[in-house]
């Protein structure tokens, strides 16, 4: 309670609300979003069978402390639990959207890139599946 | 009806709590050393005053806020605390959090009363209070807690704008 005949600058006011808003409601969807969205990578990587197992390592490892440090900070009360929610349900859709992530080496870097093939590429995912046959 | 009535006016003698303005009651600050200091006596200088439990984290950080303050206003602020968790050791808070300022220890029903907020309500801390140079209470925080009263950056305004209003009365 402020005594509102006081004239502070509405500024900084505002200003806090925006950062107590994105810590408390931002923060939790990007936490959840970005939690989902490692491990579901880091599955269809190791499911590819062509990463080496120290990239595996050390995705598994960045993921999991990602995961963690962000539940470490945004368990702070119970209103943060419905966005932490959307964020996850809003990766896992975005994933389920996704046939597979490749990790192709780039003609001009000389080093592997990240490639993501949507199910919707229906070239892409024959391509892939050629590549598949062919290594076995 | 009448039921929904009842229970609204329930809930809202269960939120209640002194009005801002109000003129602040007057307060013992009894410090480890026994050293005591009543609250009136910083009449004349803005009062940033705390209700705290020495083993919040939000205490502790506002502390070190309130101490930075309490040297960039230096010659308009007055800051003071009141521990009221059992067994605080303030000399040690204050010690460890580098404080300058009067660290009392109090009761939870002296913050209660000073508050307006009926005695065994669960109070968030820290609870904070600020006085213009009148006594009269201008801010203070929800019975809950308000996180707005324990930044810098708010407090700073809120203090300028304070002190302004004094020089100009």
């Amino acid at each position: 309670m402020i005594d509102h005949s006081l004239t502070i600058p509405p500024m900084v006011a505002l200003v806090f609300h925006l950062k107590q808003g994105f810590w408390l409601y931002g923060w939790p969807m990007i936490i959840g979003f970005v939690t989902i969205l490692g491990y579901q990578a880091l599955g269809r990587v190791v499911m590819m069978g062509a990463a080496k197992w120290p990239v595996v390592f050390a995705l598994a490892s960045v993921v999991s402390m990602i995961s963690l440090f962000g539940w470490v900070t945004m368990v702070r009360f119970i209103g943060m639990i419905p966005l932490y929610g959307c964020g996850v349900g809003l990766a896992s859709a975005m994933m389920s959207r996704i046939y597979a992530v490749t990790m192709p080496i780039h003609p001009k870097l000389k080093m592997p890139i990240i490639r993501v093939i949507w199910r919707g590429d229906a070239e892409g995912i024959q391509k892939l599946q050629q590549a598949l046959r062919a290594r076995v | 009806m009448k039921l929904g009535l009842f229970l609204l006016l329930v809930s809202l003698a269960l939120e209640a709590q002194g009005p801002v303005p109000r003129l602040a009651p007057d307060l013992k600050i009894v410090e480890a050393s026994g050293k005591a200091t009543m609250l009136s006596a910083f009449r004349g200088r803005v009062v940033l005053f705390a209700f705290i439990s020495t083993q919040c984290a939000h205490c502790q950080r506002a502390s070190t806020v309130f101490e930075q303050l309490s040297h960039e206003f230096r010659d308009h602020l007055q800051v003071a605390e009141v521990a009221f968790d059992q067994d605080a050791d303030t000399t040690v808070f204050a010690k460890r959090f580098g404080l300058s300022f009067p660290v009392g220890i109090g009761t939870s029903e002296v913050a209660h009363d000073f508050l307006g907020i009926a005695r065994g309500e669960r109070l968030g801390t820290p609870q904070v209070v600020v006085i213009d140079r009148s006594g009269v209470i201008r801010a203070q925080s929800e019975r809950l807690g308000s996180p707005i009263l324990q930044t810098y950056d708010y407090l700073r305004e809120l203090l300028k704008a304070l002190i302004k209003l004094q020089v100009t009365r």
